[in-house]
């Protein structure tokens, strides 16, 4: 648990960050960070966030997962939540949580899909 | 019955750790009991809520639990107590959208429906009791 690290990995113009199952306030403050100056570093189009191993999903973290959301569309990329368990998907909306601007997916194939085909898009 | 047949234990909430230490301990036990995942999964939801909601507003306090049996079925409880603010008007902290902190106001009524059972005790100035129950079918 402590020194569990997150770390966020570049394919081509797209940022894959996996979460852990069950992440600390840190991580999810860390994760914010990371994904934000990557962004900036690599000008990344897009932001897959790839939850399948999360297995509980608070009111802070889906607040923080859609705080990122905007940031990540102010400086112009797209954002997908992939994985989501049914467990936590059916928890996150009898809590009334949303994840604000997020795209989801049900895997990180078909998140790829969905970045490819928005990015096909605007050009 | 739990793994180590224990019934009940309490943990402290003091630091942010300790709300990742409470949902652990709580995942364990109720996957022991024979919860379901989705029940799980609501179950920690509602620990992390709760346990936040301490750490943010009352700034420290306790978890405890009770491994409940009855004819048929088997229950958790959990009690979340602390010494802090208190919340002066309970029904108005249960609306949604209520936050005196300009949070989303989502943690308390979220837990209600979570869980089968929840009662709030507070006294302004003195403190912050939260219990919540539930319960599944015995094995
Ligand atoms: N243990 C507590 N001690 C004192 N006040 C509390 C406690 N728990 C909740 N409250 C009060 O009840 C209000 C509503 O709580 P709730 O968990 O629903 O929302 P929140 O914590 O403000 O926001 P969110 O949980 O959505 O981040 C809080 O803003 C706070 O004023
Ligand atoms: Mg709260």
């Amino acid at each position: 648990m402590f020194n569990e690290s997150l770390s966020v990995i570049k394919l081509k113009n797209i940022l894959l960050v996996t979460v852990p199952d069950d992440p600390g306030d840190d991580m999810i403050y860390e994760l914010q960070n990371k994904v934000l100056s990557a962004m900036e570093k690599y000008e990344s189009a897009g932001l897959i966030l790839d939850i399948s191993s999360v297995n509980v999903m608070d009111s802070f973290f889906a607040r923080t997962i859609s705080e990122t959301t905007q940031m990540v569309t102010l400086m112009g990329g797209h954002t997908v939540v992939a994985g989501m368990q049914p467990g936590v998907a059916i928890t996150a909306a009898e809590l009334g949580l949303h994840l604000g601007h997020a795209l989801t997916a049900l895997d990180v194939d078909s998140a790829l899909e969905m970045l490819n085909h928005n990015l096909a898009n605007a050009v | 019955m739990t793994m180590d047949g224990k019934q009940q234990g309490e943990l402290p909430i003091i630091s942010e750790s300790d709300i990742v230490a409470c949902r652990k301990v709580i995942r364990t036990l109720s996957t022991n009991a024979g919860f379901g995942i989705t029940d799980v999964t609501r179950i920690v939801t509602a620990v992390s809520e709760l346990a936040r909601n301490i750490y943010v507003h009352a700034e420290c306090g306790k978890m405890r639990w009770n491994i409940m049996h009855q004819p048929g079925k088997i229950g958790i409880e959990l009690i979340f107590e602390d010494n802090g603010q208190g919340i002066a008007d309970i029904e108005q902290a249960m609306q949604p959208g209520f936050s005196t902190v300009k949070s989303m106001g989502m943690g308390l009524p979220g837990v209600k429906r979570l869980m089968d059972e929840m009662r709030i005790d507070s006294i302004a100035g003195a403190g912050s009791t939260v219990t919540i129950k539930k319960w599944a079918r015995a094995r």
